[in-house]
């Protein structure tokens, strides 16, 4: 199995839509094993989703990501952690733990196992 | 007078803050570490994320702008020491929401002058983004150009049907685009890099149709010195579009379900299966349900094939962008042919906009070509149409332009009118909601040129 991550500065970078670089990650035995880095394609939403498809890469975890280029990701077969935030490292080893849900590799904002957005302040806020 | 060197007005701290929250700007501030100090009302509004969850986060997981990775704007703002003003980016939502937006930078300085941070202001521009959209109002896909609902739909569905490999199965009349839809599809899909084959089922009798998809082996008939390749392994990983699947022989409808079927193939006077890496988008101008139900098409195959039904729909069905692409068409032989043409004139446009198009998009496009041969550098008019949309045009229109092209939508009404009744005077008035009377002194005033059958006394 292959898993990439979107990076930028030692960090998951914060907007797929726009990341340059991400890190793919070959998960042997519930462990990572070869790694490396590579470019993405400028911005242009279907390149983005045939590179991944030809790295074939089968699960992504990113920052944030416009809701219909995740959905077009899944269509293709790649399952998606999107809004994850903290640095390569420690949200490779939370993956491969079962940790990613951990508030810490949460972007503000984020919640939830399905990641989807949990009122609080906001749009939907009522003034105070 | 420069700025930096007066001290900030003594404005008390809580009177700051209460203008930071009543402004509609997001308004947030970093420390040098890029960590959020300070997060207005408008920013929470904007962003979606509370105050609390923002304060201390990195501004980069907060914002969530595409210019935060490749051209942040406070960053340069902290290096230069200059403003950037109004920036265009987006955001990106905790429900995956782009938000169009607009961005200024400067320093923050404390009152001693020393630079503590940068302030970032943004301003949301949705609002501004759909109105700008609105009075595009079009959305292309690949060559196609639409601003019709009906087409919309289409579109939105396009890039994820791409993406799945599936066959697809559109179904449309002739010349609405159904070779150009099938080139979107494998644009956008992962054999992009691969070949894009058409075949048209209908044009080649069966048998030479069964060699040129399979191709044939040295010595399968008389003449054939060496082997050939079919479509089917030239599109080898890419996408082989078949035009009119609803014209092939039962035959070759058995072999073609195979192919499907098993993803294998053998070439004519060949003993050994070929394995076909190939996506099949089919295509056909007739109702193959109505085909399979007659007996004409094989039903497994119908299945087969009609995994994605896209249906494009006939231009008499999407007018509204008839305008749309006249004006691509007048661009594109404007730059083919180095011509300056300006357009084409109201009472053209009126001809052009009654007219049904059976012939579809195909149909309006040999019409524009057709009239540039005739109109020189000047606006397409009436005469440059061909005749038969021209008959219907009433001759002495030449009032002025308002009224030409309301005389002609008039006269195209009663003519259509006519003609589903046969010509039948009265039936056609009382379809067109007017007194018989009103459509005889309307036939005589526009001069229409009716034929001298009048529907009374059809003696068939």
């Amino acid at each position: 199995m292959r898993i990439a991550v979107s990076v930028w500065e030692g960090r998951v970078s914060p907007v797929f839509d726009s990341s340059r670089r991400m890190l793919v990650v070959d998960i042997v035995d519930g462990r990572a094993g070869d790694r490396r880095e590579v470019e993405l394609p400028a911005d242009s939403p279907a390149e983005r989703v045939s590179h991944l498809r030809g790295l074939n890469v089968s699960t992504l975890l990113c920052g944030a990501i416009s809701r219909p280029l995740a959905e077009w990701l899944q269509a293709a077969g790649v399952e998606v952690h999107p809004f994850v935030a903290g640095s390569v490292e420690e949200v490779l080893s939370g993956y491969l733990s079962g940790q990613l849900n951990r508030a810490d590799f949460r972007m503000p904002g984020c919640c939830g196992r399905r990641r989807r957005h949990c009122g609080g302040r906001g749009r939907q806020g009522e003034g105070r | 007078m420069p700025r930096r060197t007066r001290p900030p007005a003594p404005v008390a701290p809580n009177v700051t803050g209460t203008i930071l929250e009543s402004i509609s700007d997001g308004v947030f501030t970093v420390d040098h570490d890029w960590r959020i100090t300070s997060f207005n009302r408008a920013a929470e509004d904007i962003t979606g994320i509370a105050r609390a969850e923002a304060v201390g986060r990195r501004c980069s997981e907060v914002f969530r702008a595409s210019m935060c990775e490749t051209d942040c704007a406070l960053r340069q703002t902290m290096k230069s020491g200059v403003p950037v003003v109004n920036r265009a980016a987006f955001i990106i939502t905790a429900e995956g929401r782009r938000v169009p937006i607009s961005v200024s930078t400067a320093l923050l300085r404390n009152a001693a002058g020393a630079v503590i941070g940068g302030v970032e202001t943004f301003r949301d521009l949705s609002v501004v983004e759909e109105l700008r959209k609105e009075l595009l109002a079009r959305f292309e896909m690949g060559d196609m150009v639409s601003r019709s609902p009906l087409m919309r739909r289409l579109f939105d569905i396009l890039p994820q049907v791409a993406v799945s490999d599936s066959t697809v199965l559109i179904q449309g009349e002739t010349g609405v685009g159904k070779e150009l839809l099938a080139r979107a599809l494998h644009a956008l899909s992962s054999r992009r890099e691969k070949p894009f084959l058409a075949v048209n089922c209908a044009a080649l009798p069966d048998t030479l149709l069964e060699s040129e998809l399979f191709g044939y082996r040295a010595g399968a008939f008389t003449g054939a010195i060496r082997d050939k390749p079919g479509r089917f392994a030239l599109a080898e990983g890419g996408t082989l579009f078949l035009d009119e699947i609803g014209d092939i022989s039962p035959a070759l409808q058995v072999r073609l379900l195979r192919v499907l079927q098993e993803r294998t193939y053998e070439p004519l006077g060949g003993t050994e299966s070929v394995r076909a890496d190939v996506r099949i988008v089919a295509a056909t101008h007739r109702d193959l349900a109505a085909r399979v139900a007659e007996g004409a098409f094989r039903q497994d195959l119908f299945y087969r094939i009609n995994v994605i039904h896209l249906a494009l729909p006939p231009l008499r069905q999407r007018k509204e962008d008839v305008p749309l692409l006249i004006e691509r068409f007048i661009a594109r032989f404007n730059r083919l042919q180095d011509r300056r043409v300006p357009g084409v004139n109201p009472e053209a446009l009126a001809l052009l906009m009654s007219h049904d198009f059976p012939g579809n998009v195909r149909e309006l496009e040999n019409i524009i070509e057709r009239a540039f041969v005739l109109c020189g550098n000047d606006a397409i008019e009436p005469a440059h149409l061909p005749p038969e949309l021209v008959a219907r045009l009433p001759q002495r229109s030449r009032l002025n332009r308002i009224a030409a092209a309301a005389q002609t939508v008039e006269a195209q009404a009663i003519l259509d009118a006519l003609k589903r009744h046969q010509f039948n005077r009265l039936a056609a008035a009382r379809d067109l909601g007017i007194h018989k009377s009103t459509l005889f002194r309307k036939i005589n005033s526009l001069g229409l040129d009716l034929p001298p059958q009048d529907g009374r006394s059809s003696k068939a």
